[in-house]
């Protein structure tokens, strides 16, 4: 009897919770396809921002938005498997290393008709490099969203303590390295003058081997001179840079991020994008930002004008081709990179514009922290689009290898160590571009 | 009678077997989709793209014979993952069974707390891989971690490529332990008390009973977890791809086979490659299977 009592309760149980699953599914599905707008981004700390420009959009259009965050790494496993047949966010973020290969293969919906039609879209108004990053065979895959450069990140107090002078903006990397060597030679390697990240090339080695006169990628995405003595002597400056610095153990297990907000390291350089986790990390006032410094190539003691070099990147608002609702997606692209949208995301410190001259107001965004060096080095300096090809991540992974920078990055002592690489690099790149 | 059962021999099946063989497959059925789906058919269709150009997104695909393995096999990368795995393998299986059998064979014993410790040691196998890797990462993180601070040392456990898959190791030593404890002791409890009392009665040691009766009877068990454990850890991967970024120095001299393939699969988007990977991982661990089974009847009693 009881036996069946309870074989009784629990077959209900079930169909309850079958019942449950029916209509909480039903539901769901429902208000996916008309209501909400699913937003995929890879950046915690932009998270808010956007979500406040979308529902900004919300109020004229009624429809919902939710952004939902997944780290860099998981974003792109998951958005390929979406687009191999799964399940795919409706509006996301592009970016050079992926930007082509998607493209091509007809996932992104084509955005060329809207913008035609819509007459607050215009390309001048935008970063070219970006926009036409997005751009294949003719048509236009995503909208610019922003645009970073690089500065140099350093802490007051750190300096202080060990009576060295704080970084200027006529700062060359040869002074960055005699700054870097007297703290980390006076704090007995207890502070790291410097940490610099080998693996974010962007914010890192990057911007030197430009600085010194040598390409990553040439500008039409099909060669490099990294192999070149220009370049060889960047990475040269980047190798004694590490012999100062944070040992590249410590950085890869730590990242420079938290051994800068933990006092460990005076100085990284950084992108415009991550200003907000030291604008309100704890010890903020003593952070400060210098422009990222330049290499006096002809020795003539100035900044001439090709010796000061950032890198440059732009993401891009795309949609999925098969959304159900494509005049609302390209709607909210619209307005996240037309004007109300670029100025708000500037206001609000998100990011600096991809339209150009609305990043003004970014700086203010930070009362009380001089972010100006990030406009500095695009009015004084030069930009370099970040180097692209159609599959940038296989050779960008291969330069970590070993017989390519990896050697240097565990063991930057041997003087000859950089020339080799580079070498190697140059033609571990050419043959990632012939195998495109 | 006698003519009716001839004719059932003759067919092979009468009615009501016939019957119950059918409500047999309806009952695995849903375990056989299952497999068919899950298992046979991505594994069918591993070795046929180990075969082909992949293109972008899973479409597209261009057959090539063997190019991919040729690739492979000529690709250095390849022998250091297999040699890593294999590496990690020499660790884990050796020191997780031999601690675990010790462990079973005390906490067999009548002793206080018995089944506390039990759980204590079955623990790892509770929680999540990842959380354990994320905790085992910060003990062995060279600026912050506990290890160093306790031993004033400066090591980097896991970024020195000369010490990193020993680090690797001992993680995967510590989470398998209750796993394997817990199948030993199943193990020692199907040794009859017989033969120990026999063999104090000759006078023989715990350490002579431990060697002399234990090891050889529980040997069936032993074969069992080293099989399953060499198995597992060759084709560890959760526990890698936690602990090792792919910003780590030593990641070329750590990662291992599986990681390896997923990076190529997965991260480079060359699903081909990473099939033509795999599909030699494949046959490594089934010529070590063979092997194996080779050696279980020489070393294996069975009572």
């Amino acid at each position: 009897m009881r036996k069946k009592l309870f074989a009784g309760i629990m077959a209900a149980a079930m169909m309850l919770s079958l019942v449950g699953c029916g209509s909480s599914g039903s539901s769901s599905s429902d208000s996916a396809s008309s209501d909400t707008i699913k937003i995929n981004i890879w950046d915690n700390n932009q998270k808010d921002g956007i979500q406040k420009i979308c529902d900004k959009w919300t109020e004229t259009s009624g429809v919902k938005v939710s952004v939902e965050v997944v780290d860099w790494d998981n974003y792109w496993t998951l958005l390929e498997a979406g687009a191999s047949g799964g399940d795919m966010p409706d509006v996301f973020w592009m970016h050079s290393n992926t930007a082509q290969m998607y493209m091509e293969n007809d996932i992104l919906l084509d955005l060329t008709d809207y913008i035609e039609e819509d007459d607050s879209i215009q390309e001048d108004n935008y970063y070219e490099g970006v926009w036409n990053l997005y751009n294949s065979n003719g048509k236009q895959y995503a909208l610019p969203k922003d645009h970073d450069t690089i500065a140099l990140l350093y802490n007051k107090a750190i300096f202080d303590e060990y009576g060295v002078e704080y970084p200027t903006d006529d700062w060359t990397w040869k002074d960055m390295y005699e700054a870097a060597k007297k703290i980390t030679e006076a704090s007995n390697g207890d502070v790291y003058g410097v940490a610099m990240n080998t693996s974010n090339n962007q914010d890192g080695w990057y911007n030197l081997i430009y600085s010194y006169g040598g390409e990553v990628i040439t500008d039409d995405h099909k060669g490099t001179t990294i192999g070149s003595d220009e370049s060889k002597e960047g990475m040269e400056m980047m190798r004694q840079l590490l012999t100062v610095g944070a040992p590249q153990s410590v950085v890869a297990e730590t990242g420079t991020d938290s051994l800068f907000q933990s006092g460990k390291a005076a100085m990284i350089t950084q992108g415009s994008w991550m200003i907000n986790t030291f604008y309100t990390a704890e010890n903020y006032d003593d952070y400060a930002w210098a422009v990222l410094p330049y290499a006096d190539r002809n020795g003539n003691g100035t900044c001439d004008s090709d010796e000061r070099w950032s890198a440059y990147n732009g993401l891009g608002w795309a949609a999925n081709k098969n959304v159900s609702n494509p005049d609302e997606c390209y709607s909210l692209i619209a307005y996240l990179c037309g004007e109300e949208g670029q100025k708000m995301q500037a206001e609000l410190g998100v990011t600096m514009g991809g339209m150009k001259g609305v990043s003004d107001t970014f700086s203010s965004a930070f009362d009380g922290m001089d972010v100006s060096a990030f406009n500095k080095i695009e009015e004084e300096g030069n930009l370099f689009f970040r180097p692209y090809t159609r599959n940038t991540t296989v050779w960008e992974d291969a330069l970590q290898q070993q017989g390519a920078f990896l050697d240097a990055w565990q063991d930057p002592s041997d003087p000859n160590v950089m020339s080799k690489a580079c070498d190697n690099a140059q033609k571990i790149i050419e043959d990632a571009i012939a195998a495109e | 009678m006698k003519e009716q059962e001839r004719i059932e021999k003759k067919s092979g099946i009468s009615k009501s077997r016939k019957k119950e063989a059918m409500w047999g497959l309806l009952f695995v059925a849903p375990t056989m989709l299952g497999l068919f789906v899950l298992n046979f058919y991505p594994m069918v269709n591993t070795v046929y793209q180990s075969f082909c150009k992949t293109g972008d997104f899973g479409r597209g695909n261009i057959f090539v014979g063997l190019a991919n393995y040729d690739a492979v096999i000529h690709d250095p990368t390849t022998w250091q993952a297999l040699w890593n795995t294999v590496k990690y393998a020499l660790i884990e299986v050796p020191f997780g069974v031999t601690i675990s059998m010790i462990l079973a064979v005390f906490l067999q014993q009548k002793i206080i707390g018995k089944s506390f410790f039990r759980t204590i040691f079955f623990l790892p196998m509770v929680c999540a891989p990842a959380a354990v890797a994320m905790v085992w990462k910060w003990l062995y993180n060279q600026q912050f971690g506990l290890l160093n601070h306790l031993f004033h040392s400066n090591t980097a456990w896991i970024s020195n490529p000369n010490i990193a898959w020993i680090s690797v190791g001992v993680i995967g030593v510590w989470s398998i332990i209750g796993y394997n404890m817990v199948l030993f002791i199943g193990g020692l409890q199907e040794i009859p008390k017989d033969y120990y009392e026999a063999a104090q009665l000759d006078g023989a040691s715990g350490i002579k009973q431990f060697f002399h009766v234990t090891v050889p009877l529980l040997s069936p068990t032993t074969f069992f977890i080293v099989q399953t454990r060499i198995i597992g850890a060759l084709t560890v991967f959760d526990l890698m791809f936690m602990v090792m970024d792919k910003t780590n120095l030593a990641l070329y001299k750590t990662q291992s086979i599986v990681y390896l393939f997923y990076t190529q699969a997965f991260t480079n988007g060359n699903r081909g490659y990473g099939a033509a990977t795999v599909t030699i991982l494949v046959v490594f661990i089934m010529i070590i299977t063979f092997i194996l089974q080779k050696l279980e009847k020489r070393f294996v009693h069975y009572n």
